[in-house]
């Protein structure tokens, strides 16, 4: 598999997703003109990974922002490595957010409940 | 142009407390370039990052949703006039903010905004949670995602969402909305 490598951008995130190390990184602002289009390659990649790797994945998020629809398709991706950590790959996610920004942590915690794999939620300082 | 008195716009500006406003044709563009100045501007008279955050989020489904909206083909018409521009304010009231937006809509369109919105009256934070939750990870991907969008506003509001139609003749309406954060 190739490695998923996009540069970020005013309103989208970079992406990072290596096979080789099974670390997918997505940082940055996520408000794309049209989120699902934006993700649907971002997915596919990652379900054709779970797919087919037998070592351990971890995602990390870095994201300041995520507008409505790209929280949806964000949560899809959670759903697929859910999935695959139910099966028994090993599957981490590590979410930062700015120490200051208590809605942030707010939002992800609340995405965090909804999961049952190791997921990590780490205050960074901007 | 000669006769347009700016003055008195800004006037109307100041004394209504506000910051930015845009009107016009909405492309991504814009909002980025809004986005950053809202950032910037809030960030520079020192508002909490938490509310910056919200104004933000606020701004951004507000513009997206003017933009999808009005961009969608059923829309155009030949005079590609005032239907097509949106517009978009954010005004200070005393320690908040209040994200304003209005576009026109097909009558035939404006039943089923009504209708989500009114939905949303009434619901405390954590009833807002629950509805977030079902309609997040619901299967079907909603047109434009406007459903979710009108939730989060709804959550990150001090005060229910307020939101008017104005009837216009011919078969278009003025549809706006505002949330006070």
């Amino acid at each position: 598999m190739e490695k998923l490598s996009f540069k970020a951008d005013v309103s989208s995130p970079s992406v990072e997703f290596d096979p080789v190390t099974g670390l997918l990184q997505i940082g940055g602002e996520s408000y794309p003109e049209n989120s699902f289009e934006f993700y649907a390659p971002v997915i596919a990649w990652l379900r054709g990974f779970l797919a087919e790797t037998k070592g351990a994945v971890k995602l990390r998020v870095s994201l300041s922002y995520l507008n409505t629809s790209s929280t949806k398709c964000m949560i899809d991706m959670l759903d697929d490595l859910e999935a695959a950590h139910s099966r028994g790959l090993p599957v981490e996610v590590e979410w930062l957010y700015d120490e200051d920004n208590e809605r942030a942590k707010d939002t992800i915690d609340e995405f965090k409940e909804d999961f049952t794999m190791p997921f990590a939620v780490i205050a960074v300082k901007e | 142009m000669a006769g347009f008195d700016l003055f008195a716009l800004r006037d109307v500006f100041a004394d209504q407390g506000v910051m930015i406003c845009f009107n016009g044709p909405f492309s991504h563009s814009v909002i980025e370039e809004l986005g950053i100045a809202v950032r910037k501007y809030l960030e520079s008279a020192d508002a909490p990052t938490s509310r910056v955050a919200d104004v933000f989020a606020v701004f951004v489904e507000q513009a997206q949703n003017l933009k999808n909206y009005t961009s969608r083909e059923t829309l155009g018409r030949e005079d590609g006039g005032s239907h097509r521009s949106g517009t978009l304010v954010i005004a200070r009231e005393g320690e908040r903010y209040v994200v304003s937006s209005g576009n026109m809509v097909r009558s035939e369109d404006i039943g089923r905004v009504v209708d989500r919105l009114k939905a949303l009256d009434g619901l405390d934070k954590a009833a807002l949670k629950v509805a977030y939750k079902e309609r997040l990870h619901g299967s079907a991907q909603e047109e434009n995602g406007a459903g979710l969008g009108f939730i989060d506003m709804a959550r990150r509001a001090a005060e229910p969402l307020r939101f008017s139609v104005r009837e216009l003749t011919g078969d278009l309406v003025f549809f706006s909305i505002s949330v006070l954060i």
